[in-house]
């Protein structure tokens, strides 16, 4: 009778005993989710007894997921915000882990149709509503789907601070909210009409990548070469967030994911190791 | 004896979790209210970064929403009823039922990818629409999604209609359509006054299906009666901005407060819904 009433109570427990001490679990930017989730099965198939589970949730989630002590490793996909960071100071440390660069992404027809790039002011001037036709910018005469993200993900942080000057500041011209890449890059790609941005390794047939001229005449697009030498503007490095104070496990991990051995989840999903930018930004 | 204490344990179990919710939203919302007022409420911006939480264009989207889903889901519904319970012969009705049961099985999730998938690109192609995330196209879903519950509240609401209104009916000459507007559509009504209502509180709170197709932009229909532009509904913006507000700052304690204005809705609601039984009880 004991047993049983013993057996019965200790469902009601919560399990933070032996459990969750050998399960990792991480979240955030859905940017950084691809290299974490194969990042996560090449440690799996090192160490068998590892578990680790990998969510998405975008940057802002990550951040306050590991500040809330919710999950073990928070992904960004930005640098926190001040009062973030005010919260981060003592007990957390932010890792880089790759580099990425964010696409003006348009639907496909719109290429097509004959803009073959954008200034930074004529991206602004869409995002405020100054712009609505694509004809104003030499394509065909069809209105523009302007698609803004939800404001706490890295993706609208960079891409604003750069476009619009405050990775803050409001975009009056949109038309949509979306969340993640996954998410932006359907209504992309289902409409023929939009602009949007994202992590240029989610860049598609449909969902192409608009080339972005500079101040300075250079016209560069979001790819490798360009995102190695500075060049293109809207770049960014992809981080985690982890508590100083570290289990055993959560340390063999990080160690993990700070070596060489995470180089091909990185690669296999289009960001640029840090390895190589160093080295690039060093010649 | 054992079978009283279980019962009455279970009603205080029931009424203690009520208080403890609302309990619980109402303390995570009374620094938002006691730092901001209760202005915020008709407040038409909604901007946390820059500490701006206007609830109403979120209300008037929730408003516009359920009102779409009732126009189109109450006479169907209806109509639903009458014909499984007044018309077609016992045997079919189980068939009816099955398939209304079907319908409720669904989850909302699948609902909104359904929406993405089909009604979306829909919308677009045969209105000429930007885009098809829109009011129009949340309420459509919830239409669907209420359904269920208006056609089985109002199917109970015929059968319990004494079979000697009908019988006296028919014997006064009525044909079949006078029984139904004269007889059977007043004695059904307070039953499906309150089966309407039910449905609204569940379509209020739905957020997944509405979050994945109403575009999520705070702003109010632009004319007030346009339907066919994104807009924002109290679920939605709570489902999109809960994981990225840090617990305790304002845009949590707005959420939450956003929360509490659906919950107090939704209970005012259902509390009309209860009070017809009563009347018609006593007369």
């Amino acid at each position: 009778m004991f047993n049983r009433i013993a057996l019965l109570i200790s469902l009601f427990l919560p399990f933070h005993s032996s459990l969750a001490d050998t399960t990792l679990s991480i979240a955030g930017s859905s940017t950084v989710l691809p290299v974490m989730s194969d990042a996560a099965e090449i440690y799996k198939s090192l160490n068998s007894a590892a578990n680790i589970t990998v969510s998405g949730g975008g940057s802002g989630t990550g951040i306050n997921s590991v500040l809330n002590g919710i999950v073990n490793i928070g992904m960004t996909s930005r640098h926190p915000t001040a009062s973030e960071q005010a919260k981060l100071a003592e007990k957390f440390e932010i890792i880089d882990i790759a580099r990425d660069a964010v696409a003006i992404t348009v639907s496909k027809e719109v290429i097509e149709s004959g803009v073959s790039s954008l200034s930074i002011n004529q991206v602004a001037d869409i995002y405020r509503g100054n712009i609505k036709n694509w004809q104003e910018v030499g394509g065909f005469d069809k209105k523009i789907l302007v698609i803004d993200k939800e404001s706490s993900r890295g993706t609208r942080h960079v891409f604003a601070k750069v476009i619009l000057g405050d990775a803050k500041a409001r975009a009056p011209g949109a038309s949509v909210i979306s969340g993640s890449n996954n998410e932006e890059r359907s209504i992309i790609s289902r409409s023929d009409q939009a602009i949007g941005m994202l992590s240029y390794a989610w860049l598609n047939d449909k969902a192409r990548g608009m080339p972005l001229k500079l101040d300075n005449g250079d016209t560069v697009t979001a790819e490798a070469k360009y995102v190695l030498d500075g060049s293109y503007p809207i770049q960014r490095s992809l981080s985690i967030i982890v508590a100083k104070k570290r289990t055993a496990e959560l340390q063999s991990f990080i160690k993990f994911i700070q070596s060489d051995g995470v180089t091909p989840a990185i690669e296999k999903n289009g960001y640029l190791p840090l390895s190589a930018a160093a080295s690039k930004l060093s010649d | 004896m054992w079978l009283r204490g279980w019962i009455m344990l279970s009603v205080l179990t029931s009424i203690a979790l009520i208080v403890l919710f609302v309990g619980f939203l109402t303390h995570a919302s009374l620094p938002f209210f006691s730092k901001y007022g209760v202005s915020p409420i008709i407040g038409q911006e909604w901007y946390p970064y820059e500490n701006l939480y206007g609830f109403l264009p979120a209300l008037v989207g929730s408003a516009w929403a359920i009102a779409i889903a009732l126009i189109i889901a109450l006479p169907c519904g209806l109509a639903a009823a009458i014909v499984s319970v007044e018309i077609l012969p016992l045997r079919y009705q189980s068939t009816v039922n099955l398939g209304i049961d079907i319908l409720a099985g669904i989850p909302s999730v699948v609902y909104g990818l359904l929406g993405i998938a089909l009604l979306l690109p829909w919308l677009e192609n045969n209105l000429d629409l930007l885009t098809g995330h829109s009011l129009l196209a949340a309420g459509l879903l919830l239409s669907v999604m209420i359904l269920p519950t208006i056609t089985r509240l109002s199917q109970d609401a015929f059968r319990d209609i004494d079979n000697n209104y009908r019988e006296a009916a028919n014997n006064l000459g009525l044909n079949w359509s006078q029984q139904l507007v004269a007889v059977l559509l007043p004695q059904a009504w307070p039953s499906i006054r309150s089966a309407s209502l039910l449905a609204t509180g569940r379509g209020l709170g739905e957020t997944i299906a509405v979050m994945l197709v109403v575009g999520s932009i705070d702003r109010i229909p632009d004319p007030w009666y346009n339907l066919l532009t994104p807009a924002q509904t109290i679920t939605s913006r709570i489902g999109r901005e809960m994981g990225e507000a840090s617990v305790g700052s304002d845009q949590w304690s707005a959420l939450m407060a956003c929360g509490l204005v659906l919950t107090l809705c939704v209970a005012v609601l259902s509390i009309i819904a209860q009070t017809p039984h009563k009347r018609a009880a006593h007369d």
